[in-house]
């Protein structure tokens, strides 16, 4: 049998069991938490997951149109005989104990022993509902204990509002009065922060420029480039994943906790993610104009100065400062967790239950990212 | 000397108010944070030398009308006499038909200066003079509206004089193909050279205002053991939680995926009707309307500016550490965000549908459902996965301030300074936002 033919009969049952394992576990996500109060994966013994997934998808796909032949279009045709259904039954679970094997012979034995055929489906077919299948109904239990699972495991209780409702008014009043004597000192930390912003991005965009040409893969050609194309490429998409916040965290360990520390976070989470950004737009340059700028002789620098920059000036200028935008809003937090900045402040009202500061400088916060968001939008529209 | 005819002149529109003092006022602020940047250095290294001269450099009372002054001058000459930074980031130039005009020019600007610090002048001391006034009331209200009287007089009296200048036109910078010799290089113009300042004297003032300094950069080298530590991180908690933390790693990393869930699907499901009302085509049909789409895109854009992290720190002290803290945290953030995203989509339809089913008589929901939503879901769907990206990077580090889920792991190892263990988290963290990051860029990739 060839791989093309193999290839659905292989992904149907690994979809549905993946399915059914994923259906069984967050059922018992949540029924251990509501019965136990404890986070089970499986509350039985994992070899009856097993066995659910398993059996379950053997039924499945022998007796009903399964959510794997639903997703990659496959029927189980002729609606033949329960005899021949059975048949099938028994041999799919030979076929799932050797699945290398099928490769060399001309059909997988389920098949051969019933006549039944995985065959694809003949459009034109009319729509039932959703609850009136199988495939529908599993996707539907599924969602129902995922929302589940999450509503116990993020230990959501809306009545906290209420129980809590006494406070509540003072609380907010307090949020909503800024203290006056707060704007001052709080306009320093917004400087401060907007700087740490400012220098962050620059410093990215001079590091990730460059970079960005050794992370482009069309550039990046020939067997000495096409590692360092690797390299640059999976660590930025890999560095990339880590939040800014994270880094911070680290390199306050390293440099103290201070205006420095969110600087040189905002900095790396900067550059890995302009180095996406950025070489992105290389690889979807334009062949035409290197082209003919190769063919006049130019050397390489001059083909790059000639006919790349030219045509990725202006969307790394908006890169810039969509990421400028960025780390506005994020050098506003980055003080929360000993970055330096207006959320250092912030946060050392909040554990003193400071709500009045702590309001002040949440107004100037916004009243910043509200500025800076009106700026860069009608930079970027000039641009554009 | 060449002059126009008189008669041309009189058909030119006047010079816009707008554009001689916006570009007159970010020459003036480019000097005013030349000043700014010389008195924090000033203040900067004095306390730094003589550390025991302890306190600020507070100006005295002559420096502030000398700052004043002074920025005002320079960003006169620069505006008279040169192409000027603000001019040019508004598109225009001076045009001067000669040297005359130039010093009639800046002749105008020291003239509306002084009639501004004459109106200044006359509210402050007059006001002074008045009797029954108390001393510190009187005199700060005589400063501030004396100032705004003074403004509003200096920029009065420029657009006067700028007008008044035979010869002086603000004229749109010609389009390159105008040109009849190239123009000359960025570093040989005035523009060029006060950006480049500008450039330089932010860099300055960051450096010194972020605290950066080369040294502690150096001292990284000195916590070696801690990068050593999350290079070889310890799994030892990954499936076999925590007795500490009664939480595995895994289990963190589940908490803040299904909070990243329940707060997109909730989030989505309050921003998409809402969005309705934050768009500006459909909220227009009475003042009633409009004044609500004014209200929802307000109350969207305030709470946007609010990062979520910082949500999670207020929804922690008002109802408590915990996860929901951060599932509501990230469900408000979304809620503002996508609002926002959604309505901007509602705005951009073709209105073609619109004015058809809106022909055959159909009620204002019946127009939306049957013209509206059909055309916004497929971009509304990607727009909710981008969110979905965003969220589920946002749950991961929420519960550093007290938002429950893998932050919270994190948190506690790194207050433990179990690095090993910090390690372990960063990198689950990193693989897990990755692989959905992929997934869910394949996901919108098929949708668009």
């Amino acid at each position: 049998m060839s791989m093309r033919e193999l290839r659905p009969r292989i992904l149907i049952p690994v979809l549905d069991m993946v399915a059914l394992a994923y259906l069984w576990s967050v059922a018992n996500l949540f029924f251990g938490l509501i019965l136990y109060g404890k986070e089970l994966f499986t509350i039985p013994h994992w070899g009856w997951m097993a066995l659910f997934a398993v059996e379950g998808t053997a039924l499945w796909e022998t007796f009903g149109r399964s959510l794997g032949m639903k997703i990659m279009g496959r029927d189980l045709l002729p609606r033949g005989s329960p005899a021949k259904r059975l048949r099938y039954l028994f041999l799919w679970h030979l076929f799932i104990l050797g699945l290398p094997v099928w490769l060399l012979l001309r059909r997988v034995p389920q098949e051969r022993g019933s006549g039944l055929s995985l065959t694809e489906r003949t459009p034109g077919e009319a729509p039932v509902s959703w609850y009136r299948t199988s495939q529908g109904l599993v996707l539907a239990l599924i969602l129902v204990f995922t929302f589940a699972a999450a509503w116990v495991i993020a230990k959501v209780n809306p009545l906290l509002f209420i129980q809590r409702a006494k406070g509540t008014g003072l609380f907010w009043k307090e949020l909503v009065t800024p203290r006056p004597s707060e704007f001052i000192e709080g306009f320093k930390l917004i400087v401060q922060t907007l700087f740490m912003a400012i220098m962050a991005t620059v410093f990215a965009v001079i590091a990730a420029v460059p970079l960005s040409f050794l992370a482009a893969r069309n550039l990046m050609r020939g067997p000495l480039a096409r590692p360092i194309y690797t390299v640059v490429r999976g660590t930025a998409s890999f560095m990339r994943s880590i939040d800014a916040v994270i880094w911070a965290i680290v390199i306050s360990v390293g440099v103290g906790v201070g205006a420095f520390a969110g600087t040189l976070a905002l900095l790396v989470h900067s550059i890995v993610d302009l180095i996406k950004l950025y070489s992105e737009q290389l690889e979807s340059i334009d062949q035409g104009p290197i082209e003919a700028i190769t063919a006049t002789g130019a050397n390489k620098l001059q083909v790059i100065r000639y006919g790349i920059i030219p045509q990725i000036i202006n969307p790394y200028i908006s890169f810039t400062l969509y990421r400028w935008d960025i780390n506005v809003r994020m050098s506003t937090i980055i003080g929360l967790v000993g970055g330096g900045g207006i959320g250092f402040r912030l946060v050392s009202f909040l554990r003193e239950s400071d709500l009045r500061g702590a309001g002040t400088l949440t107004l100037l916060i916004i009243a910043m990212v509200w500025a800076i968001d009106y700026l860069s939008a009608r930079l970027r529209e000039k641009l554009a | 000397m060449a002059r126009k005819p008189n008669r041309s002149r009189s058909v030119e529109p006047a010079i816009s108010a707008k554009a001689i003092i916006t570009s007159f006022f970010l020459d003036w602020l480019f000097w005013g944070y030349f000043a700014y940047v010389v008195v924090y250095l000033l203040n900067y290294y004095w306390y730094t030398v003589y550390v025991d001269w302890y306190g600020k450099l507070v100006l005295p009372a002559w420096a502030w009308p000398v700052a004043v002054g002074g920025t005002f001058e320079l960003a006169a000459l620069c505006h008279a006499l040169g192409h000027s930074l603000g001019v040019k980031a508004l598109g225009l130039r001076w045009e001067r038909t000669g040297p005359r005009v130039k010093l009639l020019h800046l002749l105008g600007l020291n003239g509306a200066l002084l009639l501004g610090a004459g109106a200044f002048a006359l509210v402050y001391f007059g006001a002074c003079r008045i009797h029954g006034l108390p001393p510190a009331l009187g005199r700060e209200a005589a400063m501030g509206l004396g100032a705004v009287l003074g403004l509003v007089v200096v920029l009065g009296a420029m657009v006067f004089f700028s007008r008044a200048v035979p010869g002086l036109v603000l004229a749109p910078l010609p389009s390159p193909d105008k040109w009849t010799a190239p123009p000359p290089r960025w570093y040989r113009t005035l523009w060029g050279l006060m950006a480049l300042g500008l450039f330089l004297l932010i860099m300055i003032l960051g450096w010194h205002v972020t605290d950066a300094s080369l040294k502690r950069l150096g001292n990284m080298v000195k916590t070696a053991y801690l990068w050593k530590a999350l290079a070889t991180p310890d799994f030892q908690h990954l499936l076999h939680p925590d007795p500490w933390l009664n939480q595995s790693i895994l289990q963190g990393l589940i908490q803040s995926i299904f909070m990243a869930l329940l707060a997109t699907v909730f989030g989505a499901a309050f921003a998409f009707p809402l969005s309705f009302l934050g768009a500006r085509n459909i909220m227009n049909f009475n003042p009633l309307a409009r004044a609500t789409y004014y209200f929802t895109r307000g109350v969207f854009n305030v709470f946007r500016s609010v990062e979520s992290m910082l949500w999670a720190t207020i929804f922690a002290i008002w109802i408590g550490w915990g996860p929901f803290a951060g599932t509501m945290a990230l469900f408000i953030h979304t809620i503002a965000a996508l609002g926002k995203l959604y309505s901007e989509q509602v705005e951009h339809i073709d209105p073609g549908p619109v004015e058809a089913v809106t022909a055959t008589g159909a009620s204002r929901l019946e127009v939306v459902r049957y013209a509206v939503i059909p055309q916004i879901v497929p971009s509304c769907l990607a727009l909710t996965f981008y969110r979905w990206d965003i969220n589920v990077r946002m749950s991961t580090v929420i519960g550093l301030v007290g938002g429950g889920g893998i932050g919270r792991v994190l948190f506690y190892y790194k207050q433990n300074t179990m690095w090993h263990q910090v390690g372990a988290v960063i990198l689950t963290i990193a693989l897990v936002v990755w692989a959905l990051d992929y997934i869910s860029g394949r996901v919108r990739e098929g949708m668009v």
